[in-house]
C-alpha cells in the first residue's frame, strides 16, 4: 500500500472522509438537546473571537490604513482559516503534540496505511466543525460585497490558494512545535495548543502599525501575518505584483518542508525510544 | 558485518523470527539535592536499562506461544517491536517475511494487536462504529468483513453491547470488542500484550477459550503475555521466559516443570557476609555471592 498509486491513494483519502464525517454526524445527532447546545455554543465563541477587533474597527472607523470593510475582509479570512483547521484536522491533530506527548502515535502505527493519509484525514469534523468556518466564509462574502471586489475565477483561484496556504502554515506550525514531544513528552504535551492560540490572537490584526522588525518577526518566526493579513493585502490589492502573489503560497510550501523534516526527525526519534508514557485520554473521543 | 543473521528464507512455516535483538533504554537520574541542580541540568547521570539483549526466537505458523516474565523483563518492549511501533537497536526481526518498520504499511494489514491497557475503540460512539471505521481503514473487503464480523459477534457475544457506546463498557466487554476488532481483517499472527488485564475469572476464561479456538480453527498464530503462568499454560504448548532482557527458557511447558517445577530457591543474607552455618557446616556459599541453598 506504501506504493499505493496517487488515484488508489485519493479514492483511500475520500472513502476516510466520508467515514470521519459519518462518525462525526452521528456523535452530534447522539442527542438533540446537546446537538443544538454544541452549534449555539460554537457560533457564539466564534463571534466572541472576532468581537475585540470589529469593536476597535467600528470605534476608530477602521485600523490604520484598513478600513472598517477592510478589517472585515480581514477577519472573514482569519476566521475562514480557523475553520478550516477546525473542520480537517480536529481529534488532536492540530494539537498533535498531545498524541506524540501522550504515546499515542502507536495507534496510528499500527494503521496500515502512511502516516500522512491518517493525519490528513482523522480530523475531519464537518458537522461539529463546520460553525467557524460558515461564520467566516459569512463575513468574508459580506465584505467582499461591501468593497465591491470583482470576484473573477483568477481573483476566486487566488483566493482559494491563499486560504489553503494559510492553514498550511498555521498547521506548520503547530508540527513544528509539536515536534518537540517526541524529546520531552511531558513538558511539550500542550505546545500544539500555545502554538496554535498564538497564531490564532495574532492574525486577526492588520500588522502595518508595526516597525520592519517586529513585523518581519510575525512573517517568519511566528507566522501570524502569514494567515491572514499578507494574503489579504494581495487580495484586497493593496499589494501587486508577481511577488505579492506568490509569496503566502510559498511561505505555505516552505513550512510544510520544515515541519515535515522536523517530525520525520522527531518519529525517528520515537522509533528509537518509543514512549515512556502513555494516556488514554483524548484518543479517539 | 558480524552480528545476527537471520536465515535467507524463513524455514518452512516460520512465521516470526528475531536473532539478536537488542534494546536499551536510557533514562536520565535526577538528583532531588538543590546543589545537585547544576548537575542535573547540564550533565544528567544517563542510566541505561537494558531491555532486550541479544533475544533470539522463532515462531512456527500456527503455534501458541506464551511470553512470560516479571514487570520490566521486556515482554511489551518485543510486542512493540512485533507491532511496528519501535525499531531495536541490534538485531534482526523479520515477521511473515517483512521488516516490520521498513514494510510496516503492507505488514501491519496482516497481524493484529491488542494491547491490554490500550483500546482501539472509538470511545464516545457505539461499539460497532469501531468495527465500520476498522473496515475502512484496514480496507476489509465486504464479504470478508461480513464473514468476520458474524463469527466475533457470535464467539464473543458482542451482539448484547453493539449499540453501546464504548466508554459506558465494563472492562470485560470492552476487552472483547478490541479482540474483535483486532480479528476482523483475519491476521495471520495475533501479538496480545496483557489481554486479560484486570478481567475477573469469567470474563478471563472466556477470552482465553476464544484465543484458543481461532487459534484451532483459523491456524492464527498467536504470541501472548502475561504474568499469570496458570492462564498461560491452559492455552500455550510452549512457553518462552524472558528475564532482565535475557531469555532464560524456551520451550514446552512440561520441560519447564521438569526443569524447575520440584526446585525452590531460597536465598539467605548474612549480616557480615559469612556464609550461614547447619550442623556445622558452610551451606552453599560462593565467593561474593549470597548463599543459595536448593530446597
Amino acid at each position: 500500500m506504501e506504493a499505493e498509486r496517487a488515484p488508489g491513494m485519493l479514492r483511500r483519502l475520500v472513502r476516510l472522509w466520508r467515514l470521519y464525517a459519518t462518525l462525526d454526524l452521528i456523535w452530534l445527532a447522539r442527542d438533540a438537546r446537546q446537538a443544538l447546545l454544541w452549534s449555539l455554543s460554537d457560533m457564539v465563541t466564534s463571534a466572541a473571537g472576532v468581537a475585540a477587533t470589529l469593536l476597535i474597527a467600528e470605534r476608530f472607523a477602521g485600523i490604520g490604513p484598513w478600513s472598517r470593510p477592510q478589517v472585515m475582509f480581514l477577519m472573514g479570512y482569519a476566521l475562514t482559516v480557523e475553520g478550516i483547521l477546525v473542520m480537517f484536522f480536529s481529534n488532536n491533530i492540530l494539537h498533535i503534540s498531545r498524541r506524540v506527548g501522550r504515546g499515542q502515535l502507536d495507534h496510528i502505527l499500527t494503521q496500515p496505511q502512511p502516516i500522512w493519509a491518517a493525519f490528513l484525514t482523522e480530523g475531519f469534523c464537518p458537522f461539529t466543525g463546520s460553525a467557524v468556518l460558515a461564520a467566516g466564509l459569512a463575513l468574508l462574502g459580506w465584505a467582499t460585497v461591501r468593497l465591491g471586489l470583482a470576484v473573477s475565477p483568477s481573483w476566486a483561484a487566488a483566493a482559494a490558494l491563499n486560504l489553503a496556504a494559510s492553514t498550511a502554515v498555521a498547521l506548520s506550525f503547530s508540527f513544528l512545535w509539536a515536534s518537540l514531544a517526541f524529546w520531552a513528552p511531558r513538558a511539550a504535551e500542550e505546545i500544539s495548543s500555545s502554538a496554535v492560540d498564538i497564531i490564532v490572537q495574532l492574525k486577526r490584526f492588520p500588522l502595518d502599525g508595526l516597525g520592519p522588525l517586529l513585523r518581519l518577526g510575525l512573517l517568519t518566526c511566528l507566522p501570524a501575518g502569514l494567515t491572514a493579513w499578507l494574503p489579504c493585502r494581495y487580495l484586497l490589492g493593496q499589494a501587486r505584483g508577481v511577488w505579492a502573489a506568490a509569496v503566502t503560497p510559498l511561505a505555505g510550501l516552505l513550512f510544510v518542508a520544515l515541519a515535515a523534516w522536523a517530525f520525520r526527525k522527531g518519529l525517528e526519534h520515537y522509533g528509537r525510544t518509543g514512549s515512556q508514557r502513555y494516556s488514554s485520554f483524548g484518543h479517539r473521543r | 558485518m558480524g552480528g545476527p543473521v537471520l536465515s535467507a528464507t524463513l524455514p518452512s512455516g516460520t512465521v516470526v523470527e528475531l536473532a539478536g535483538v537488542c534494546k536499551t533504554y536510557r533514562q536520565r537520574q535526577r538528583s532531588e539535592r538543590l546543589g545537585d541542580i547544576w548537575r542535573n541540568l547540564l550533565h544528567p547521570e544517563v542510566r541505561e536499562v537494558q531491555a532486550l539483549r541479544d533475544v533470539s526466537l522463532t515462531i512456527g505458523r500456527g503455534e501458541v506461544v506464551a511470553y512470560a516474565g516479571p514487570n520490566g523483563a521486556g515482554k511489551s518492549t518485543t510486542v512493540k517491536i512485533l507491532s511496528s511501533a519501535l525499531a531495536p537497536d541490534a538485531g534482526k526481526v523479520r515477521v511473515l517475511g517483512m521488516d516490520p518498520i521498513r514494510d510496516r504499511v503492507r505488514y501491519v494489514g496482516r497481524i493484529g494487536v491488542v494491547f491490554g491497557q490500550r483500546t482501539e475503540l472509538w470511545w464516545d460512539h457505539p461499539v460497532a462504529a469501531s468495527f465500520e471505521w476498522k473496515r475502512v481503514v484496514w480496507d476489509v473487503a465486504r464479504p470478508r468483513y461480513e464473514r468476520m464480523l458474524g463469527l466475533v459477534k457470535e464467539l464473543l457475544g458482542l451482539n448484547e453491547y453493539w449499540h453501546t457506546l464504548s466508554r459506558e463498557l465494563s472492562l470485560g466487554q470492552r476487552m472483547r470488542a478490541d479482540l474483535g476488532l483486532a480479528l476482523l481483517h483475519e491476521p495471520e499472527i495475533l501479538f496480545l500484550d496483557e489481554p486479560t488485564i484486570g478481567l475477573d475469572v469469567l470474563a478471563k476464561r472466556n477470552m482465553l477459550r476464544f484465543i484458543q479456538e481461532v487459534n484451532r480453527e483459523r491456524q492464527v498464530t498467536v504470541m501472548l503475555t502475561s504474568h499469570d503462568m496458570a492462564e498461560l499454560e491452559q492455552l500455550a504448548g510452549r512457553i518462552v521466559l524472558i528475564d532482565r532482557g535475557h531469555i532464560a527458557f524456551d520451550g514446552p511447558f512440561d520441560r519447564l516443570r521438569r526443569e524447575l517445577g520440584d526446585r525452590r530457591h531460597l536465598l539467605i543474607e548474612t549480616p557480615n557476609g559469612s556464609p550461614p552455618r547447619a550442623r556445622g557446616r558452610a551451606l552453599g556459599a560462593q565467593r561474593g555471592r549470597p548463599p543459595r541453598v536448593h530446597l
